[in-house]
């Protein structure tokens, strides 16, 4: 099906790439529902949290959900909308010792973090390292309105960076599923044209 | 005359430069716990701002993070 939807060679691209997500929050969520729909063939998703209440404003997870570790409920919603692909699970606090050894065989990490000292270390460890792994990395998601503001923007040939750049959630704004939604689609669909074209 | 390439733009120091990293991020009153920095291409790690000496004409990405996710 996905065959005839985007021609094989992309299909063949898309099914044999291994994108990473750190943090199965708001972005991480919806990142992963992408890439799934889009017809990625592997993931490696890191969380070490639980699904809260305060979560279903943004995130994809569902009351039933209520308590669930975030890893488990992430890969149920994930194999519902595509049983064949293929999930590997990680529920741990990703830090500067254990983040490169998980995404080890990723080409693609998605950094999904909330705080903003946490998207630091992941990028500083990523970056660092690893020799090939490339970052796409969000900041400047929080509020509602300014659609256009949040893009894409290539810093150097391993982070992409999405978001405005500004509105984050020390200025006291709050966070809601359309700003998140689009931010985490910016992620998506820059992770699907690394994987397709192979650069930016 | 010094300088450093920071984010695409030229900034002209008027006798030295800030001797480290961390100098730098002070001038510019960027908080250095929040900010991912690449010198030429290299990502410098927060532990090894206070060591990393600048010189002139090297080019500086300072990258915020601001929170939410």
């Amino acid at each position: 099906m996905l065959i005839e939807r985007h021609g094989k060679t992309v299909y063949e691209k898309l099914n044999a790439a291994t994108v990473g997500i750190a943090g199965l929050g708001g972005l991480g969520s919806n990142v992963a529902v992408a890439l799934v729909r889009a017809g990625i063939g592997k993931l490696v998703i890191a969380d070490f949290d639980v699904v809260e209440p305060s979560n279903l404003n943004r995130q994809n997870y569902f009351p039933e959900q209520l308590g669930e570790d975030k890893v488990k409920a992430t890969t149920e919603n994930l194999k519902k909308i595509n049983p064949y692909v293929e999930i590997e699970g990680v529920s741990t606090k990703l830090n500067p010792e254990n983040a490169a050894r998980i995404f080890k065989n990723c080409s693609i990490v998605a950094e999904c973090f909330d705080k903003a000292t946490e998207k630091k270390m992941l990028l500083e460890t990523i970056l660092t390292e690893t020799k090939k792994t490339i970052v796409v990395a969000a900041s400047g998601l929080a509020g509602f309105g300014k659609s256009n503001e949040i893009k894409t923007k290539k810093i150097s040939a391993r982070l992409i960076m999405v978001g405005d750049g500004e509105n984050g959630i020390e200025k006291g704004l709050s966070l809601m599923a359309c700003r998140v939604i689009i931010a985490a689609g910016h992620q998506a669909n820059v992770i699907v044209e690394l994987i397709v074209k192979g650069n930016l | 005359m010094t300088v450093l390439r920071i984010n695409g733009e030229d900034r002209h120091f008027e006798k030295t430069l800030p001797a480290t990293l961390a100098d730098l991020l002070g001038l510019m009153k960027v908080d250095a716990a929040t900010v991912v920095a690449e010198i030429d291409g290299q990502i410098i790690k927060k532990d090894d701002f206070g060591s990393t000496k600048l010189s002139t004409g090297q080019k500086i990405e300072l990258i915020r993070l601001v929170g939410g996710g």
